[in-house]
């Protein structure tokens, strides 16, 4: 990023071009969350020793790691094969501890981690029902369309229907497997490596494999390297009596 | 305590206010020309719900997300995410008696006076 000396006063101004690095306004949802924070803490709720760590955990969370490792399985049959049989281990060796994912203990993340291989004819997709699990140390804080009722109750009911408002059409003979999360049980997809991909390095291939990839809603493609922008909507048919 | 089925219908005209002041990220990004996707206070709202979690006692994993549903659904529809999952918190705390809404009212002006001694 590019900072301009706006003002021309040969001082540092600290505004960019095209882009300002924060809004400079207080906002009552910046109070609201503060305020609600202190309250906590002053009512022992949590610490703001347990805070201060949990964001730093927060913080460092993020995607990569789950493409890495895709990529890797695609290229490296001993490790498909470790991180089909043991995906905790598998973890390991990309340098994610599912034990200690934060190095302090978050027992909500605490896990049986497994990865779900995708093959030409079986297509996975993973969800929690109940609330918004998720395998964040290896694929970071879910998107907001995972949270809602409306991904999460209709993937289990119309899962080819949903899919294919993400834009994934399946072929009729691919057979779908939702795979439902719990606190204690964490899925990612394994996608199959697509043609055209052919003697790619372990970083060209990362790159194709989004988050959207490794949950199940989008398959890898060369030159897709983004996940599909998708606003969220209620629920067309809500289900109510879950 | 209040229960499950009515944490909806309890009024919390705090949280009221500022969804009527709709200082949402979305708007005050685009007029400040900032391009984060999500606010700064996103990762220490997330560092609040686990720290929630891992306690467990105030306010259980599956109440505050069964709570979030259901309130961003029920009652602050209007609100977009993540501003909607920090005031479903906020409200369950309050609607649930674990926070009290005049201390929460309170609270709010001392840190906006902090943050903001010349006013906003």
């Amino acid at each position: 990023m590019t900072e301009t000396d706006l003002d021309g006063s040969g001082h540092e101004t600290h505004q960019h071009a095209g882009t300002a690095p924060m809004v400079e306004e207080v906002t009552d949802f910046e109070v609201l969350e503060i305020a609600l924070r202190e309250l906590a803490i002053e009512k022992g709720l949590f610490t703001a020793e347990d805070h201060r760590r949990y964001t730093e955990h927060v913080e460092q969370l993020e995607p990569a790691a789950g493409s890495r490792f895709v990529a890797r399985a695609w290229l490296d049959p001993e490790f498909r094969r470790l991180a089909l049989d043991d995906a905790v281990a598998a973890s390991r060796e990309m340098g994610i501890d599912w034990l200690h994912p934060t190095g302090f203990g978050t027992p909500s993340d605490f896990t049986a981690f497994e990865v779900l291989e995708d093959t030409p004819t079986l297509h996975h997709v993973i969800v929690c029902t109940l609330c918004s699990c998720y395998p964040r140390p290896i694929l970071g804080m879910s998107p907001e369309w995972y949270r809602t009722p409306n991904y999460r109750r209709r993937i289990v009911r119309w899962p080819r229907q949903v899919l294919a408002e993400f834009g994934l059409y399946l072929p009729e003979d691919v057979e779908v497997r939702v795979e439902d999360s719990n606190s204690k049980h964490r899925f990612m997809v394994l996608p199959v490596r697509p043609d055209g991909t052919e003697g790619w390095s372990e970083e060209q291939l990362a790159e194709i494999v989004t988050r959207d990839c490794l949950i199940g809603v989008a398959l890898p493609k060369p030159g897709v390297t983004s996940n599909a922008v998708r606003p969220v909507h209620p629920a067309v048919r809500p289900v109510t009596s879950d | 305590m209040t229960t499950d089925h009515d944490i909806a219908s309890v009024r919390v005209r705090t949280l009221e206010r500022i969804v009527e002041h709709d200082q949402i990220w979305e708007r005050m990004a685009a007029e400040y020309g900032v391009t984060h996707a999500v606010p700064p206070w996103k990762s220490s709202l997330d560092a609040m719900c686990d720290a929630l979690d891992e306690e467990g006692a105030a306010l259980p994993l599956l109440t505050r997300r069964d709570d979030e549903d259901r309130i961003t659904r029920e009652v602050y529809s209007s609100l977009p995410h993540p501003e909607n999952q920090l005031v479903a918190l906020a409200h369950s705390l309050v609607a649930r008696n674990v926070i009290d809404e005049t201390e929460l009212a309170g609270r709010l002006a001392t840190v906006r006076a902090r943050l903001d001694p010349g006013g906003a």
